[in-house]
């Protein structure tokens, strides 16, 4: 009787301490979930031929992290990643396994709107290219870079191409015609981000992917409410009320992310959102 | 039965009642089992994370039986004094340790074909919740298993030539986990140190490279896991140089072993 209460006891003194030791271990900083990652040429000496698992450790750790994040971003609270470190984390992953298509996926996800690192992003898939000789995706997310990001068309025409040689597959060159019409146009973005999303399995990236073509196409509804309003009225208008106000559009689109679209001194339209800026309105013109 | 076949039986009866094995097995089964949930946490390569877990548990599992079986059965024998009655007996200490050996490595060798047949079904099941681009390459799958297994019984001869040596069992352990981790990082080293990034590095330091190199066993030879996982063409040139590595590697180990037990004194 008297082990039964004690073991009874011990059971209950562990779920008194496992679900506060959970809630802690949940809330602690997003860094300190990340952690450090050693250069990946000391990790090569010592995986001792278990490289492939160890990169593939390294990358989904940085995707259940960003995926912590993005659930704050759903939540519209801004959280800084610490990209810096995801990035580092994603680069090691590649060296240890230059053929894991997660990790140029994910980084092609996470690294080129918010955070503009499109010609870092480029270099990881050339450096994937070498390897996967046979995956048309990668030259296909350089290419959308080249062109969207970084307006370096040029290398965008080489990557389509690639990608259409790879698959045998002349989607790549109608896409990269229809990328230079539309350069420097969100529907450029728009038109990459439903092809990103059609493809897209996990849940939080695709949300992610969701919310990104969400605003750009509620940046194109204002901006051609704007073109509108200047051709009816011979002036821009200066504020975006002044498009519901005319009847050119019904109502003025949310931005997923809980900001407010407004217009800036010189017409643009922006939003109130900080980590959208750059992603709605402003594509990343490269370092 | 000359004294090699007899070793060869009883050293293999005494594996297969060992529970630590069984319940290394065990847990082996169950890493392989939960291979297609892991998986599904990939992104893009449902199939591959699948192949990548089940040649890693293989791996693992190999490891720990190389050198668990190869560091303790000799070190144990003597431990229990069984040596003095087995050496007692008409059978040469080579046909001993040679049996032994031939032991170990037919445990090593049917361990990753069950363990590789159960792998293909957890890999076929995780195919089948998100379909691959590329199907897996079985003959791929086969040779990294049929590499792996030549990798370990290469490690527990070492194993076995370090219980030759020692009185204890932290040489044939931890000796055989040192040459594990070189092994798994000569072909690196070498690389780095005679590449363009290592032209400040001392002559004596890359001749000491140089010479490690060629002294220590080159696992990176048996690593297949990049050819089984992305389906990348196998070399049958660099198979057949793998192979051959390891039948002489393995002879030169075993011949020293020998050596060195035929000269050993036993309480």
């Amino acid at each position: 009787m008297k082990k039964l209460l004690a073991l009874l006891f011990m059971v209950g003194l562990y779920v008194a301490l496992v679900v506060p030791l959970g809630d802690h271990l949940r809330e602690r900083p997003l860094n300190v979930k990340l952690g450090y990652t050693p250069d990946a040429r000391l990790l090569k000496l010592v995986a001792g031929g278990q490289q492939t698992i160890l990169a593939e450790s390294m990358t989904l750790k940085v995707i259940f992290y960003f995926g912590t994040v993005i659930e704050h971003w759903i939540q519209q609270e801004f959280v800084q990643p610490e990209y810096f470190n995801m990035f580092k984390t994603i680069e090691a992953a590649a060296i240890l396994d230059p053929y894991n298509m997660d990790t140029y996926y994910f980084a092609q996800a996470a690294f080129t709107w918010e955070l503009g690192r499109a010609k870092d992003v480029n270099r990881l898939l050339e450096h994937g290219m070498k390897y996967r000789d046979w995956d048309e995706s990668l030259p296909f997310y350089a290419g959308f870079n080249s062109a969207y990001f970084l307006q370096d068309y040029d290398s965008a025409a080489k990557y389509m191409q690639k990608a259409a040689e790879v698959s045998g597959n002349s989607m790549y060159t109608n896409l990269a015609a229809r990328f230079f019409y539309e350069a420097g146009d969100s529907r450029m973005g728009v038109a990459f981000l439903e092809t990103m999303i059609r493809q897209a399995k996990n849940p939080q990236v695709k949300r992610l992917y969701e919310m990104r073509r969400d605003v750009l196409l509620a940046v194109q509804t204002l901006e051609t409410g704007v073109a509108d309003f200047a051709e009816r009225f011979g002036k821009q208008p200066t504020e975006l009320e002044q498009l519901v106000v005319r009847g050119l559009i019904a109502e003025l689109p949310l931005d997923p992310y809980g900001g407010q679209f407004f217009l800036d001194d010189k017409g643009r339209v922006r939003t109130t959102s900080k980590f959208t800026e750059k992603l709605a309105v402003e594509p990343d013109k490269g370092e | 039965m000359n004294g090699f076949w007899v070793v060869l039986i009883a050293a293999l009866r005494g594996f297969l009642r060992d529970r630590v094995l069984h319940a290394l097995l065990g847990f082996a089964l169950l890493l392989l089992v939960l291979a297609p949930v892991f998986s599904l946490f990939s992104m893009r390569q449902v199939q591959e994370l699948s192949t990548t877990v089940a040649l890693s548990a293989i791996s693992l599992t190999l490891l720990v039986l190389a050198v668990m079986l190869g560091g303790f059965s000799v070190w144990r024998d003597v431990e229990r004094r069984y040596t003095a009655s087995v050496l007692g007996l008409p059978i040469p200490r080579s046909s001993y340790l040679l049996g032994k050996f031939a032991a170990v490595a037919v445990v090593l060798m049917s361990t990753s074909i069950f363990l590789g047949f159960v792998s293909l079904v957890s890999v076929h099941i995780a195919a089948s919740f998100y379909p691959p681009d590329r199907s897996l390459d079985l003959m791929n799958f086969m040779a990294a298993i049929a590499a792996c297994s030549l990798k370990y019984i290469l490690l527990s001869a070492f194993a076995l030539l370090f219980s030759s040596l020692s009185t204890s069992f932290f040489l044939p352990v931890f000796g055989s986990l040192a040459v594990y981790l070189a092994g798994g990082a000569t072909q690196e080293v070498v690389e780095y140190v005679t590449g363009p990034s290592a032209q400040s590095l001392s002559n004596s330091l890359i001749t000491t490279v140089k010479g490690l190199y060629y002294l220590l066993p080159n696992f990176a030879a048996f690593d297949l896991s990049f050819q089984a996982i992305y389906g990348i063409p196998l070399s049958v040139e660099g198979l057949l140089l793998t192979f051959g590595y390891f039948l002489v590697y393995t002879s030169l180990l075993l011949l020293l072993a020998c050596y060195c037990l035929a000269r050993r004194e036993f309480p």
